[in-house]
Formats: C-alpha cells, sequence, structure tokens
C-alpha cells in the first residue's frame, strides 16, 4: 500500500539550479528547437500530401479554416495582427496558384507553409523564465496557505487566520522519491486525470511541493488573454494552444513540439483524458495524441544517441480527488446532452479573466478540507513497471530493454503504425493505474450510495427520466443509508486489501456516522443546491440529482453498482 | 539477453502435421529449426527428413532444445495443441525478450478455472492463445495463423492460403514474408480476436458436421448446418467483443467449409463415432487426445450468461455430456423457429 507523506514543508528540489532544469535549458534554446519541430513537421506534411497538388490544396484549407476560426468564433485572446498575417498567406497562395513550373510553385508551397509554422512556433512556444518561477514559488504558498486558513463562510478572516500550513491542505501519496530519483535519470511526463480547471494549477503546485523541476505543459490560448496570469503561465514554462484549430498540419506541430520537448529531455505534463471528464466518472479512453508523442521521443532517443546518453521516458498517472469540483454542474449538463458524441465543448473560455479564475482556486481551495493528489508507480513507455534506477521490469518480472520493443532481428527500426499499438497498450496501463490510484473520499461514498438507492426505488426509470424526477418526490430513509454505506465500504475495504483502490484515512477508520457525517457535509459543498443533506427528520434529500449523480460516477469501473440490483 | 539471430531463420515449435507442413512452407524461404519433443523424432527428422508421414525439406533442422530456438530465432510460430500451450510458455518464456515475434497455429481457448457445469466464469477469465502468449512471457509482438490449412494438403502442395492476423502490421508483414510462396498465399488482418474466435468456435460445429455424415445425411444438412452454425458463432463471437468480419473470410466461413467436410479431422471424427453409437470417453480414447472442439462447447456452454444464442452448442453439449439421443438433438434443432436468414449482418 502507498504511504501517505506527511509534508510539512516543499522537499529539496531534485536539481538545486534553476539553469540546469531541462525545461529552462529548452527555453534558452528556443530557435534551434523550433527550427526542428518546423523541419520535422514539413517532413510529416511532405509524406502526408506527396504530390505538389496535395500539398498545395492542404495549404489553401488552412487559410480556409483559419479565416473561419477569426470569424465564426474569435476569441479574445486573438491577436489583431494575425488577420494581417493569414491575408498576407493568401496573398502568396495567389501568387503561387499563378507559378506554371511545378517545381518553382512546390517551392513557394514549401515557402509558405515554413511561413506558416514559424507564426504557429512563435505563437506557441514556452518561455522560462527563472526569476518569475522564484517568485511564484515564494508567492503562491503564502497566498494558497492564507486563503486555505479560512473555512468556509468566514473567508474574509483569511488574511488573520491562524498559521495552518498549505501542506496539510494536500494529502500527497505515492512513491515520491523514486519518482525524484527518476527526474534525475531521465524524462518524466506526469498523466493525470482531469475533472477541473483547477487541476493544472493544483498538479502545478504539487510538483514543486515535491521537489521536481517544473514542467512544460499546454495550456488553452483562451487562459492567456488576461495580463497577469497571460504572463505568468508563459514564464513558468506552459506553451499555448489553440484548440479551434484542427487543421492536420497543426495538430502534427503540436505532436512534434511535445516530442521534441521530451526528447530534449523536458519533464512535461498534459492530461491524456484531453479535456475535463464531463460525467464525472473516471477517464476510460484517452486521447493516444500526445500520449504517443512519449513513446516517439523514447524511441527517437534509443535510435538517435548511445544507450548511455538516450535519456529514458517515464510515465506517471496522478489521481485528482476533490470534495467538490466547481464545474460540476455544467460538466454533468453537457455530459448528458452530448453523451455519446466526440464533441469539443469549449466551456474553458468562459473563464475569461485572471480574476475569475483567482476567484475559482480561492472557492475551491477554501471548500475543500483535503484534496487527494494520489501519484502511481511509474511506468515505462511500454507500460512496464520500472525499478528505483529505472530499469525496465516485464509482466512476468524480467528486466527488459526497450530498444527490444522497437527493434527485429537486431534492428531497431521506425514504425508509425508498431507505436500507435504501443501507445493504445499504454493507454489502458493508464487508465488502469487511475482506477487503482484512486482515493476515495467520504463524499464519493455518500454520493455513490445515495445515488444508486434513488436509482433502485425508481428502477423502472431510464436514468434521463430518473434525471427529471422532482427532487422532492425523493427520500432516503436514514437507517438504510447509513446500512449500505456501511456495506459499500467493506467492499471498498476488500478491493483496498486486494489493491485495486486506494481510501481516505477517515473512509477506512473513522465510525459509519462520522464518515456520513463529513461525507454530506463537504460533498460539493459549494453548489447553490446541495447534492444531499438531512431533513427534519434525519432523512436524506437532494437538492439536485444531477449534481449527485455526477460525484457518483466517481465510483464507477468496480462494479460496486451491482450491489444495488 | 544475446541474442545471435541472423536474417531469415525460423523456429516452429511442434512437430505435428500443421508443424511440419509450416516448417516446410518455411524452408522455402530462409532456414528452420523445428522443435520436436522427443529426441527419436528429431533424430528422424534429421536423418531422414521424414516423419508422421510426411516429407520434410532437407533445409529443416530439427532439435529438442526451446532455448536454442529462442536464441538463434526472432520468428517462432508455435504449432501445438492448445492443451500443451501453457507449459509451453512457461518453458520458453525465460529465453524471450520483447524483440521476438511469436505468430501461433494453435487454435484454443485457455481458462486457468477447472471446467465443470458448475464453473463460474467470466469472459476476462478466458484467454486467446496470442493473449496467453502476451501474458506468460515479455512478447508483445504476436499474431496468428488460421485458414483452411488442412496439413496434408499443404504436404501434396496443393494450393491454398493463410490469413495472419495481428494488431502489428510488421507482425503480419514478417509473417507474410516468411510464408508466402507460389502455392501459398498469406492474407493479413487485424482483427486477431476475431480471426482467432473463428478458427476456435469452428471447432464444435465440426463436430456436429461429423455427426451429420455418420447418420447418413448429405449436402443439404450440412449447408443448413454450416451456415446456421456460423451465425451461432457470430453472435458468440460478438458478445465477447469481436466483430463479425473475420467470420466472412478465410479463417472463418473459408475455414468451417473446410474443417465440416474433411473426415481427417479429429472434431469432425468424434462427431462421426458419436452417431454411430460410441460414447465420448471411448471416442477420445481412441483418437489419442481431447478434439479441441469438446473444450470449446464446454466453455460455451459456461459462457452462456452473455446471452447470446447457441442453440446447435446446446444440443451438442447435452448429446455429449448429458447422453440425449442424437436424433431426438436434430429434431429439437430442427424445431426451431425460424427467424430471418442471416440476421446477424
Amino acid at each position: 500500500m502507498p504511504e501517505q507523506l506527511k509534508i510539512t514543508k516543499s522537499l529539496d528540489p531534485v536539481i538545486a539550479d534553476i539553469k540546469e532544469w531541462p525545461i529552462y535549458k529548452l527555453s534558452q534554446n528556443k530557435d534551434s528547437f523550433l527550427k526542428e519541430v518546423i523541419d520535422l513537421t514539413i517532413d510529416s506534411a511532405l509524406s502526408k500530401f506527396p504530390s505538389n497538388n496535395e500539398l498545395h490544396s492542404e495549404i489553401k484549407n488552412i487559410l480556409y479554416q483559419e479565416k473561419i476560426r477569426l470569424t465564426k468564433t474569435p476569441w479574445k485572446s486573438d491577436s489583431p495582427s494575425e488577420r494581417i498575417f493569414w491575408s498576407e498567406i493568401k496573398r502568396k497562395i495567389l501568387e503561387c496558384d499563378k507559378i506554371e513550373d511545378e517545381e518553382q510553385k512546390h517551392t513557394s508551397d514549401l515557402e509558405i507553409l515554413r511561413e506558416i509554422l514559424t507564426f504557429y512556433g512563435n505563437e506557441m512556444v514556452a518561455n522560462f523564465d527563472p526569476k518569475k518561477y522564484k517568485i511564484a514559488q515564494k508567492v503562491l504558498p503564502f497566498v494558497f496557505g492564507r486563503l486555505m486558513n479560512a473555512s468556509p463562510g468566514e473567508k474574509l478572516k483569511f488574511l488573520f487566520a491562524s498559521d495552518k500550513s498549505i501542506y496539510d491542505k494536500f494529502k500527497i501519496t505515492g512513491p515520491i522519491d523514486h519518482i525524484r530519483n527518476l527526474a534525475k535519470k531521465g524524462t518524466v511526463i506526469v498523466v493525470p486525470t482531469h475533472f477541473s480547471n483547477i487541476d493544472s494549477p493544483t498538479i502545478g503546485f504539487v510538483i514543486d511541493i515535491i521537489g521536481l523541476p517544473a514542467m512544460t505543459y499546454g495550456a488553452g490560448i483562451n487562459l492567456f488573454t488576461i495580463g497577469i496570469l497571460s504572463r505568468w503561465l508563459n514564464d513558468l514554462g506552459a506553451y499555448k494552444l489553440d484548440r479551434r484549430r484542427k487543421n492536420y498540419i497543426y495538430l502534427e506541430f503540436l505532436r512534434n513540439y511535445s516530442k521534441i520537448a521530451i526528447s530534449r529531455g523536458a519533464h512535461s505534463l498534459f492530461f491524456p483524458g484531453g479535456t475535463r471528464s464531463r460525467s464525472g466518472q473516471i477517464e476510460k479512453k484517452l486521447k493516444l495524441g500526445l500520449l504517443g508523442t512519449a513513446l516517439e521521443a523514447q524511441r527517437n532517443n534509443l535510435q538517435n544517441f548511445n544507450e548511455e546518453v538516450a535519456k529514458k521516458v517515464f510515465i506517471v498517472p496522478v489521481v485528482l480527488n476533490y470534495h467538490y469540483i466547481i464545474e460540476a454542474d455544467s460538466l454533468i449538463s453537457q455530459h448528458l446532452s452530448y453523451e455519446g458524441k466526440e464533441q469539443f465543448i469549449d466551456e474553458a473560455e468562459k473563464i475569461s479573466s485572471s480574476y475569475k479564475l483567482l476567484k475559482t482556486i480561492l472557492k475551491v481551495l477554501t471548500a475543500n478540507p483535503g484534496m487527494t493528489v494520489s501519484f502511481a508507480p511509474p511506468m515505462d513507455v511500454i507500460g512496464n513497471d520500472v525499478d528505483f534506477e529505472g530499469n525496465s521490469i516485464n509482466n512476468i518480472g524480467q528486466k527488459v530493454e526497450i530498444k527490444d520493443y522497437f527493434s527485429f532481428n537486431g534492428k531497431m527500426t521506425e514504425d508509425k503504425q508498431r507505436d500507435m499499438v504501443y501507445t493504445e497498450l499504454l493507454g489502458k496501463k493508464i487508465v488502469d493505474k487511475f482506477l487503482t490510484y484512486n482515493t476515495v473520499l467520504s463524499s464519493h461514498i455518500v454520493a455513490f450510495v445515495a445515488f444508486e438507492l434513488i436509482k433502485k426505488q425508481f428502477n423502472n426509470l431510464s436514468i434521463y427520466q430518473l434525471l427529471r424526477i422532482p427532487t422532492d418526490e425523493i427520500e432516503i430513509d436514514e437507517f438504510e443509508f447509513e446500512l449500505e454505506v456501511s456495506n459499500i465500504r467493506q467492499k471498498l475495504l476488500d478491493l483496498y486489501a486486494e489493491g485495486k483502490i486506494l481510501m481516505s484515512e477517515r473512509l477506512k477508520d473513522a465510525d459509519i456516522d462520522q464518515v456520513i457525517k463529513h461525507g454530506l457535509k463537504n460533498l460539493g459543498v459549494y453548489h447553490a443546491q446541495m447534492p444531499l443533506i438531512k431533513n427534519s427528520s434525519n432523512n436524506i434529500i437532494t437538492q439536485d440529482l444531477k449534481l449527485l449523480y455526477f460525484y457518483h460516477n466517481r465510483l464507477l469501473g468496480y462494479g460496486l453498482e451491482k450491489h444495488f440490483e | 539477453m544475446d541474442l545471435k539471430s541472423t536474417l531469415n531463420k525460423y523456429g516452429v515449435v511442434g512437430a505435428g502435421s500443421f508443424g511440419i507442413a509450416i516448417a516446410n512452407l518455411l524452408a522455402e524461404n530462409g532456414e528452420v529449426l523445428l522443435y520436436a519433443r522427443t529426441e527419436e523424432q528429431v533424430k528422424e527428422i534429421n536423418e531422414k527428413h521424414f516423419s508422421r508421414g510426411y516429407e520434410l525439406n532437407p533445409g529443416i533442422k530439427a532439435i529438442d532444445n526451446l532455448k536454442l530456438i529462442a536464441q538463434e530465432c526472432q520468428l517462432i510460430f508455435p504449432i501445438i495443441p492448445s492443451d500443451n500451450f501453457v507449459d509451453f510458455l512457461d518453458e520458453i518464456a525465460p529465453y524471450l525478450s520483447p524483440a521476438h515475434i511469436l505468430i501461433h497455429g494453435t487454435k484454443g481457448l485457455y481458462t486457468p478455472k477447472q471446467l465443470n457445469t458448475d464453473t463460474d466464469i467470466i469472459k476476462e477469465e478466458i484467454y486467446t492463445m496470442s493473449e496467453l502468449i502476451q501474458l506468460k512471457t515479455g512478447v508483445i509482438r504476436v499474431g496468428c495463423l488460421a485458414g483452411p490449412n488442412l496439413a496434408s494438403e499443404l504436404a501434396d502442395k496443393q494450393p491454398a492460403a493463410t490469413v495472419i492476423a495481428s494488431k502489428f502490421n510488421e507482425v503480419i508483414k514478417e509473417g507474410q514474408n516468411a510464408l508466402t510462396s507460389n502455392r501459398f498465399q498469406v492474407y493479413g488482418s487485424n482483427d486477431i480476436l476475431g480471426i482467432e474466435l473463428a478458427g476456435v468456435l469452428k471447432n464444435y460445429i465440426a463436430i456436429a458436421s461429423g455427426m451429420l455424415s455418420g447418420l447418413g445425411y448429405g449436402e443439404n444438412a450440412r449447408a443448413l448446418l454450416i451456415t446456421r452454425g456460423m451465425g451461432e458463432l457470430i453472435y458468440i463471437a460478438k458478445s465477447l467483443g469481436a466483430s463479425e468480419k473475420a467470420f466472412l473470410g478465410l479463417a472463418g466461413i473459408g475455414d468451417l467449409i473446410a474443417t465440416c467436410n474433411s473426415e481427417k479431422s479429429r472434431n469432425f471424427r468424434v462427431g462421426y463415432y458419436l452417431a454411430k453409437g460410441k460414447k465420448i470417453d471411448e471416442i477420445i480414447k481412441e483418437i489419442g487426445e481431447v478434439a479441441e472442439g469438446i473444450k470449446t462447447l464446454q466453455i460455451v456452454k459456461l459462457l452462456q450468461r452473455y446471452g447470446f444464442k447457441a442453440p446447435i452448442a446446446e444440443v451438442l453439449y447435452r448429446i455429449i455430456f448429458e447422453d440425449f439421443p442424437i436424433q431426438k438433438g436434430i429434431n429439437l434443432l430442427m424445431s426451431f423457429t425460424v427467424s430471418k436468414d442471416a440476421e446477424y449482418i
């Protein structure tokens, strides 16, 4: 069982000198880095669009899509100079149309392509400023710490609260020493579950607490709109993504950006689920695009450098758990209306200012008595366990060499389709780890049991019908509720004993009425309508069934619902 | 691990009739090391180039050492009965690395559970042979061979084709390079689960086909069995997570037709003797090993909790394990309410 760390102060940084951090070096070598990404993307474009005509029409297609983006879905973050840039590209494409000589035309297309990629690169590229980072390191714990000392309803007192440490707020579990050691030996890719906009600041902060060097990560360009936040994000190493852009070349550029960054040793962070989980359930399927860049970077390193130098890439899944997710309402609504459809819903745009984001963080931090951050044991890019020194150990306990997975008859080869199959396997392993290292909180169990009991009461209704039942029709007997919470806790304890899930200390050890009391108090504490409360006769009622459903979904994937059938 | 492999060196594990046929095909494209279990058979193959009634290409070298096979060959074809598969994997696992590719030709399912009537089994506890390889060894790049490949006809150098299925295109390509010749075509498929299930499930239909022959029925009845049987297999495969596509190809309908018409097939013979009034224990004793179709039936029976319709399997099971009279069984099948034709597509 992973033990919970008692952290009372930040651990010593793994690499003391910030100027030795990979992210800083990447930032220092920005030009050569971007050139490598651009060259690689041109190669991919040429193999995807082999004929001159195909390439030419793809470039036209990019222009067309960019124009649509700027006119149909304009964002505040769009720079005014962009329109000028794309008009200029249009002029060049029209000129290129007139060229008759095929070879000349192709050269002109390649020039235009390079210009577009340079534009993308300059927009995307992260900066990393050690001075700003150090300031953030000093200021944030102070601000956070103060914020969190206020209990709910006492927000104004936070400035004067007693000196409780911010570190009490984060319950960090996992093989931290192991991960720290690997960060010295290779490149660490942190892949957390994603439920809330505050996941990025939370994980960023925790990474600093445990002494890992800052990580590079992609942040939606819409977060870069307002002054302080924009500069902060960029100075702390975030690169900008524009999720409206769907053209092949941009997506390929993004993948190559990540790949080369990892290849150059930059520890990276990305959310493999892509966007936040709408349903509240732990991600079952991952987006394999960015994940694949870790694998390709590993293969590149092995092919291009000798074994001594080739840096190994390590994957570290992380599960974040809160009692309260501020966006729960909009997430579950989107889930219910878009169920089954792969639609991108850009709700993040609504957080239009850093003030609003800070307010969100404040609310969540003050509301959540404990956020658990559970690190799973690190893996290699195939999904094998790795030992303390970073050696890969396969499913039957053999020490294996990563290069063997990419070799046949003694030769390493590049094979995109093979990479894809391995990435699928890795994705499955990550999903397994998410389930295994999910720390169940008291609020999760009360939400789960309450919703399942309601479902049972109305067992002839579909989920959509059920969610439309007026809440005053719903009441759960307190004794039945207590009995079932106790039953489900026992089932969780069994799973815990088998190493299939984690539980908070309270949920494991406290009396059941204490678990229920704590769960009810903290479940979605700041929603306008409470997911669960007790009524005057001590029975359990809900004010918002959809929210209850959302928090309940957190415990799907373990077969616990069978208990209520 | 020290891998002294050279190009075009193939390993075959299993010197039964099909193993020999595959070794002969491979020998046309490279060196072949063939693993045989007994010293006598190794000697026989290396000295006489003849075994089990089949001639062997003189380029084939037989050995009884799995370690050597793993060290010398990175592409290995296990062609052994499913009952021996786990033991084989346990034995060879220490010598395999992720650089190996394994393409098996074994049609069977594995479960660590005992197959009793009261066994509680879920589909995650059923492994295809390729899944078993990934479970028991460090090899990830696996594939399977399936299709109408009756060993005796391959030995006669008659034209034939097979399918290599693997999630990895690389495995298919290496397998094709190794096996293709002007009398043997090799198709590829990424649907390995579908192809493996098609190869396994068809075995009990072959038992039923032998039964029809034993009863003296003709081609109408057999065609009825094959087509309805295929529908049934597709239902089972779908409930285990595969798609119907594989069943419409060489490894599905192709193999089904060949096996249901082959009097030499072990499964066919089981059905034939049952129809002639022999008891299952006698038949097994006579044939020498358990026909794969019998085990498949037991597994299908235990998986019925997944709600698929499998009347042929149900009736066969009752005939074999519960002494249900054959003629009554066939009457029962014929009395099923007829639904739409080919409704599984």
